[in-house]
């Protein structure tokens, strides 16, 4: 058996929901990060098979962007992460209780 | 190839001129590099000028149809140079709450900018993705601009990981409509949508993506992070965020749902309606016992969301008319509240709303404004506030004959907006009537400061008065999208 667009979609909404869970479930900020950028891989995957069954190369060129962007949002999202570490000594996302009403 | 550049002319000069700004920096000497903010805002505002001299007619495309210059675009593209030529002036008295990189938050700026003008011309899910992500990395910085400040990088992160999640979605839904319909391109899409009615891969890709602009909007359900982040950012943050970053949402919104998908827009039953409700009491109910002034501002921005949203739930030329009006009044009204606590708070990071006490007596002219600003935003007549909820309730009205469900949704916007003044006149009462905090003086109020202080009051009172001009692009904008 030939695996089909279905099977890839499926693959790929289980990677995405399981990157779902790991940004609800877990406490500390860079595995959620990591889940993430799990998400955004889900994605890709999805992209490249459609652009395999669809055709056409617009979803191979779009993972370039997506994979180009994500780079440029961990560059950011570490440096911020870092940054907090530094000020708070802390990774979890229970201590992050000074903006509260 | 030189066409295409050509056309995107507005945006090539606002990255030239962050760039610009950047280098600048690195060759000025240390003693007048506080001059870029002025320097910026002069070509922020020559930029804005030139944008005049374009005609909208006949509407040009670039990049193989993927960039459209047409009356919409060009009606934000002026939006959005305003707001960040106001920011741009907010940032500049703000100078004390940055240790360094006044420059660097100028460029940003820039960025940012030419991100919501891109996103205003999108016309392809690539663009849509690129331009939105410009604008969202470059606030996850500039929310934490101050890096010293724990709040700052609080908030800095809470956006990160919300933005990211809002990102992730977005590119799951189009990976989605990609796999289902195997199109990036709107206007593909629309003539293709037909042979999809009812499949699910399209619905789900597509409401992915609705959430993912919905974090932009700062709509329910995707509102979590606002009043956190707008507490935590520096005040020219602030600003721009519940501006800029929530008219790239409205203008996204606007051409994915009537340009992109515009069969199923129109099927979508009362979903835009009961989104629209929900978040204008989110907002309305959470700002009451706010005694931040940002916090305040963040509630109050959901509850924009949700009246911005009563224009889309029409699905009218009339509707999408009085948000784009209702945004041309918020501008003005948010950018004179912001330049104001900003002259009084000056960089602190204090920003009680208490601490406003007697600044009726201290500085009347500021105390003035700023009450200018709050009535706009609460909707008192004849301000610009009140005609932009107002045109907003007659669409509503008005669609009320085919749709009944809109006569509903008219009414909760109407008691929404009586809300919306008990909160806005605790600001009010706390410059006017509230108790003497400290003796502190307002500090002399620059030049620049002064200026656009002005122009903001004019803004509210103008187009409040004399709405004829920018009614008229609004308009001629709206209908541009063939409702």
């Amino acid at each position: 058996m030939n695996p089909g667009l279905e099977h890839y979609l499926v693959v790929s909404a289980l990677l995405f929901c399981l990157g779902l869970v790991g940004v609800v479930l877990r406490r500390n900020l860079l595995v959620i990060y990591m889940s993430l950028e799990l998400m955004l891989n889900a994605a890709n995957l999805a992209l490249v098979a459609a652009s395999r069954f669809v055709g056409n190369l617009d979803g191979q060129v779009m993972v370039f962007f997506v994979v180009t962007v994500a780079a440029a949002e961990v560059a950011v999202g570490l440096a911020l992460i870092v940054a907090l570490y530094r000020r708070r000594q802390t990774a979890h996302v229970e201590d992050l209780t000074t903006l509260r009403l | 190839m030189v066409n295409d550049l050509a056309v995107i002319g507005l945006e090539l000069a606002v990255v030239f001129a962050g760039l610009g700004v950047l280098l600048a920096d690195l060759w000025l000497p240390a003693a007048r590099r506080p001059h870029l903010a002025l320097v910026t805002a002069w070509v922020l505002g020559l930029i804005l000028l030139a944008s005049f001299g374009i005609e909208a007619e006949p509407v040009r495309t670039a990049f193989g149809g993927m960039y459209r210059l047409d009356a919409l675009a060009l009606f934000f593209k002026r939006f959005f140079l305003l707001a960040a030529l106001l920011v741009t002036v907010v940032a500049r008295e703000f100078r004390e709450g940055f240790e360094a990189g006044h420059a660097e938050y100028h460029a940003l700026t820039c960025f940012a900018l030419a991100g919501m003008m891109l996103a205003a011309s999108a016309q392809h899910f690539a663009l849509l993705f690129v331009a939105l992500e410009l604008v969202t990395v470059t606030f996850y910085v500039l929310v934490s601009f101050p890096r010293r400040r724990v709040t700052a990088l609080e908030a800095g992160v809470k956006y990160l990981i919300l933005g990211a999640l809002a990102s992730a979605f977005l590119v799951f839904g189009i990976a989605l409509v990609y796999a289902a319909t195997g199109t990036l391109a709107f206007e593909a899409l629309a003539g293709r949508l037909e042979t999809f009615t009812g499949n699910r891969l399209v619905l789900a890709g597509l409401l992915l993506v609705g959430a993912g602009l919905g974090f932009k909007l700062a709509a329910v359900p995707f509102q979590i992070w606002a009043p956190d982040v707008y507490q935590g950012a520096p005040f020219p943050t602030t600003a721009f965020l519940s501006v800029g970053s929530k008219a790239t949402g409205v203008v996204l919104l606007l051409r994915v749902l009537f340009e992109a998908v515009p069969s199923l827009t129109a099927r979508s039953g009362p979903l835009l309606s009961v989104l629209a409700g929900l978040t204008m009491f989110y907002g309305v109910l959470g700002a009451i016992p706010q005694r931040s002034l940002r916090r305040l501002m963040g509630y109050s921005s959901i509850a924009n969301a949700g009246f911005l949203l009563v224009g889309f739930a029409t699905r009218s030329t009339e509707g999408v008319g009085a948000v784009l009006f209702y945004l041309a009044g918020y501008v003005f009204a948010v950018l004179l509240v912001f330049l104001v606590a900003t002259l009084v708070w000056r960089g602190a990071e204090a920003d009680e709303i208490a601490t406003l006490g007697g600044l009726g007596r201290r500085a009347p002219a500021l105390a003035a404004s700023l009450t200018l600003g709050a009535a706009s935003l609460a909707g008192i007549p004849p301000l610009a506030g009140f005609l932009g909820k107002f045109l907003l309730i007659r669409a509503a009205v008005l669609g009320g004959a085919e749709n009944p469900a809109l006569y509903w949704l008219a009414a909760i916007t109407l008691v929404a907006a009586v809300v919306a003044i008990y909160y806005y006149f605790g600001l009010v009462r706390a410059v006017y009537w509230g108790e003497e905090a400290g003796s502190a003086s307002v500090g002399p109020v620059s030049r620049s400061a002064r200026a656009a202080l002005v122009a903001c009051a004019a803004g509210v009172l103008g187009l409040g008065v004399f709405p004829g001009p920018v009614l008229g692009w609004a308009r001629l904008a709206a209908r541009g999208l063939g409702l």
